[in-house]
């Protein structure tokens, strides 16, 4: 076994042009200002902040869906980050998603099966449709659906049963890496805890390292091994769960935990 | 008599021609410096509740089908129209979760609550205007003079919910809704509008009925809360007694499903299955499908309230039955 | 069978709409079947009966050459279904793949759509008067021109829904799930346009009507031998007082047939995805 990190993140910056043109001087958002963080294999890091914090650019970055600005991403020793969409395509396998809205991130007008069929013909781990029905059936068990449910159209299902079709349409690559944005903060309590039980059991029993972008520190700290702590485009502490919420060094993350509202139970 | 009496509150949506009953039996009251807190997942009709307060359903696919809400010693439901208005927005004030959208996008936030304060005050745009800085200064927005100028979108989303609670609280109201008051906003935002509404809670003696769907909010910040669910108040009691003692399954599965800070879980106990939607008739008990002590009976007989101690009642059957 | 189900819905409750639809189910049916439904050759002259008034055998008269106006106008039909269809394709396809690239390929979007706004920049008449002049009068190039000045709404509409879609989750989720542009844009993103398109097309075709008609009146349209409702008014306008009804009829079928057409489109406008309704405010 390596030490070396699987992912590497050094130094990154994305910026976003805001305003400026020809009369005016050019204004940008630093929405990532220099960060870096290591992930390695089978580790959950988490990214935890408020809303504007950069979080969710982070992981737009590191799949390409932003360009970066600067900085370096190595995913297995290798700089993703200056790649082109075509160097970039056979890494997305392991490389994978989780988006936030279960409601928008299904195509409405094609049916599961279609929806996970297309990265399996894309990465060529499907030859033929029946080979590709099997481990889309064998995927929609693993995410605790019915197989049968792949001949319908996303307005069928809740928003739960959506977000672990969206899981499905990851776990069906089997990928090394999973960037899971605010994965559970648009479900309901109950189903969420539900999600949330489903994420850690595919991570533990695939070994997928996992980064974590969430602005609930509950559920943060369920999900996670290393936390991150960012604030204002920039990592202001990082370090083992039990560290981050039970010695917490940093003023903000201080602040952050005791705004949180809490549930005392009182044993009669 | 408490400020605020609803009794059996029915609330029906119009779809194909049938009634669908969305809001089943509703009853609760607040009373002057009381926070009553509901707290249920989505469609629990926990949202539908306050807009039948407020007067609001009209106009849509939702019908009133029965029940009181009475104020003040008044029936709400008997009022005319006008009679109504004069009553919201003076002794009856609402904040929305949206502080993006509740607030219009093309006036000043100052001429917006100055308009509010002299539809039902008799008061000079001067006076109006100095009143409305004077709010500002109480939600705590830096700099009120100056900022009364600003336009929403110049302002951040905790100052806009301030600017909503500094307009709801224009005319002094003995009644404060507040409907998922902090969803939108960060936890350390949150935390601020809270505190800031604890806290004019105490100087003014205001009502507050505070709908969530956390139950950490709820926890904290209310004197009596109601847990909702498909339309029904499962378990209803004083924050203490309840924290004290959860009663319903329901109640205990929404506890369980909330991974919290202060220490590890391995797994989470999330309650099976998911909300039955509205056009879904269940027979029994709504919850017993999901619901781990669920037998025969369950799915036969709908439980009725059921007093497991003075003020802290519970729709189960096995309410009071040993430990959920 | 289930599509035809949805559609036939979006009338329910619509009189009017709904007759506009029986309507052009006729003139589709009179468009399709027009040899066997015709009781003359629409080309034969007889100078014998012309000028002869609505009646037997000539259910709307004949016109100053003898032909049968009835016959002239059940052909007339098959042309205005040919010209609508036509154009309306030429239009969408054009305009379609302008409007969707323009928008996908932000680069090539900055110079395809100042283009576009050019063209726009010219009422639709005109412009399609400026392009029939550089062209022989021909049923293609009717088509063509026709075509093309309704591709650039078209264009713009489409524009401004790709837009929308690009920013999507599900076309961020496609992108990394390694699909390319062609995928996304024909697999992802063209299907969810399919039902705007739709509207979009009932509305070409009912304008490409007007135009067609205002082109052969002019005389810059179908050649003049070609049996269509706007040449039959063109032909015979000199004869408005002693043969009115030469050109109430081929009037009345225009009018008609465009109103009918408009009907059905805000028919089918009020029941697509309302996240595109404000981008077809009609052509």
């Amino acid at each position: 076994m390596t030490n070396t990190p699987l992912l590497q993140v050094r130094e990154l910056h994305t910026h976003f042009r805001t305003g400026g043109g020809i009369f005016a001087e050019k204004t940008w958002l630093r929405a990532v200002n220099g960060i870096s963080f290591d992930i390695h294999a089978g580790e959950v890091l988490s990214l935890v902040g408020e809303s504007g914090c950069g979080k969710s650019t982070v992981g737009r970055t590191l799949t390409q869906l932003e360009p970066s600005t600067s900085g370096a991403a190595l995913f297995n020793g290798q700089d993703i980050l200056p790649m082109t969409a075509s160097a970039f395509r056979p890494l997305r396998r392991d490389i994978q998603m989780i988006f936030q809205d279960p409601f928008a991130s299904l195509n409405p007008r094609l049916t599961i099966e279609q929806t996970l069929t297309e990265p399996l013909f894309i990465h060529g781990l499907a030859a033929s449709k029946t080979e590709a029905r099997a481990l889309i059936a064998d995927t929609l068990e693993l995410v605790g659906m019915a197989p049968k449910v792949m001949e319908r159209y996303p307005h069928e299902f809740s928003g739960g049963q959506r977000q672990r079709i969206g899981i499905a349409r990851v776990m069906i690559l089997k990928p090394k890496l999973v960037i899971a944005d605010e994965a559970v903060s648009a479900l309901d309590v109950s189903i969420q805890a539900q999600v949330l039980n489903l994420i850690k059991e595919l991570q533990r029993d695939s070994g997928m390292s996992m980064l974590f972008i969430s602005h609930d520190l509950g559920v943060v700290r369920h999900i996670s091994d290393r936390v991150a702590v960012m604030y204002q485009g920039q990592i202001v502490e990082t370090g083992d769960k039990r560290q981050i919420f039970e010695a917490p060094q940093h003023e903000y993350t201080k602040r952050l935990l005791s705004a949180i509202p809490r549930i005392t139970e009182r044993v009669a | 008599m408490a400020l605020l009496e609803v009794k059996d509150l029915e609330i029906a949506v119009a779809a194909g021609g049938a009634l669908l009953p969305v809001v089943r039996g509703v009853s609760f009251s607040v009373d002057e410096n009381e926070t009553l807190g509901i707290v249920g997942e989505s469609g629990c009709g926990k949202s539908l509740t306050s807009l039948a307060i407020m007067g609001l359903l009209e106009g849509s696919q939702l019908r009133l089908t029965g029940g009181s809400i009475s104020f003040d010693g008044r029936e709400l439901n008997s009022l005319s129209p006008n009679e109504r208005r004069a009553i919201m927005g003076d002794q009856m004030a609402m904040i929305f979760q949206e502080p993006m959208t509740s607030l219009n996008p093309v006036y000043r936030i100052g001429d917006q609550i100055v308009e509010t304060i002299r539809q039902h005050r008799d008061m000079s745009k001067r006076q109006a205007s100095d009143r409305a800085v004077e709010l500002l200064d109480l939600v705590r927005i830096p700099e009120p003079a100056r900022r009364i100028d600003s336009f929403p979108h110049q302002m951040s989303g905790g100052q806009r919910q301030r600017v909503m609670i500094a307009m709801a609280l224009a005319c002094d109201p003995k009644l404060l809704i507040a409907d998922e008051p902090t969803t939108a906003l960060d936890v350390t935002v949150q935390k601020e509008v809270l505190d800031l509404m604890a806290d004019l809670q105490t100087r003014m003696g205001t009502a507050i009925v505070l709908i969530s769907h956390d139950l950490g909010v709820i926890a904290e910040t209310c004197d009596k809360v109601a847990v909702m669910y498909r339309g029904k108040i499962v378990e209803a009691a004083s924050a203490a007694a309840l924290f004290a003692n959860i009663s319903h399954p329901y109640t205990r599965g929404l506890l369980n499903s909330i991974p919290v800070v202060d220490h590890d879980v391995e797994w989470l106990e999330a309650i099976p299955g998911r909300v039955p939607t509205i056009d879904e008739t269940l027979p029994g008990c709504a919850f017993h499908p999901r619901c781990s002590m669920a037998e025969i009976r369950c799915s036969a007989e709908d439980p009725a309230p059921h007093d497991v101690a003075t003020g802290h009642t519970v729709r189960c059957h096995f309410a009071g039955k040993g430990t959920v | 069978m289930n599509m035809l189900r949805t559609f036939l819905a979006m009338f329910r409750g619509r009189k009017l709409a709904t007759i506009g639809l029986i309507w052009l189910c006729i003139v589709g049916l009179a468009a399709i079947a027009a040899p066997l439904i015709a009781p003359f050759d629409p080309l034969e002259i007889d100078p014998v009966e012309r000028l002869s008034e609505p009646g037997l055998p000539y259910l709307f008269g004949t016109d100053h050459f003898g032909r049968d106006s009835f016959s002239r106008a059940i052909y007339g039909a098959r042309m205005a279904v040919i010209i609508g269809l036509g154009s309306v394709i030429v239009a969408l396809v054009t305009g379609g793949l302008v409007g969707m690239l323009s928008a996908y390929f932000t680069r090539l979007g900055h110079v395809l759509m100042r283009g576009i706004d050019v063209l726009m920049a010219f009422p639709a008449l005109l412009l399609a008067l400026v392009l029939m002049t550089l062209l022989e009068r021909s049923v293609t190039n009717t088509i063509i021109v026709i075509g093309i000045v309704y591709a650039t709404t078209t264009a713009r509409i489409l524009f401004g829904m790709t837009l929308k879609l690009k920013g999507e989750t599900f076309v961020d989720a496609a992108i990394c799930s390694g699909a390319g542009h062609g995928s996304i844009l024909f697999r992802h993103i063209l299907p969810n346009l399919i039902s705007p398109l739709l509207v979009q097309a009932s509305f070409i075709f009912a304008f490409a009507q007007l135009q067609a008609a205002a082109l052969d009146f002019l005389g810059l349209g179908l050649p003049p031998e070609v049996p269509s409702w706007g040449n039959m008014l063109s032909e015979e306008r000199i004869y408005v007082t002693r043969a009115p009804w030469l050109l109430i009829f081929p009037g009345a079928l225009i009018i008609l047939s465009v109103f009918s057409m408009n009907l059905v489109g805000d028919a089918m406008r009020d029941s697509i995805d309302p996240r595109f309704k404000d981008d077809i405010a009609g052509v």
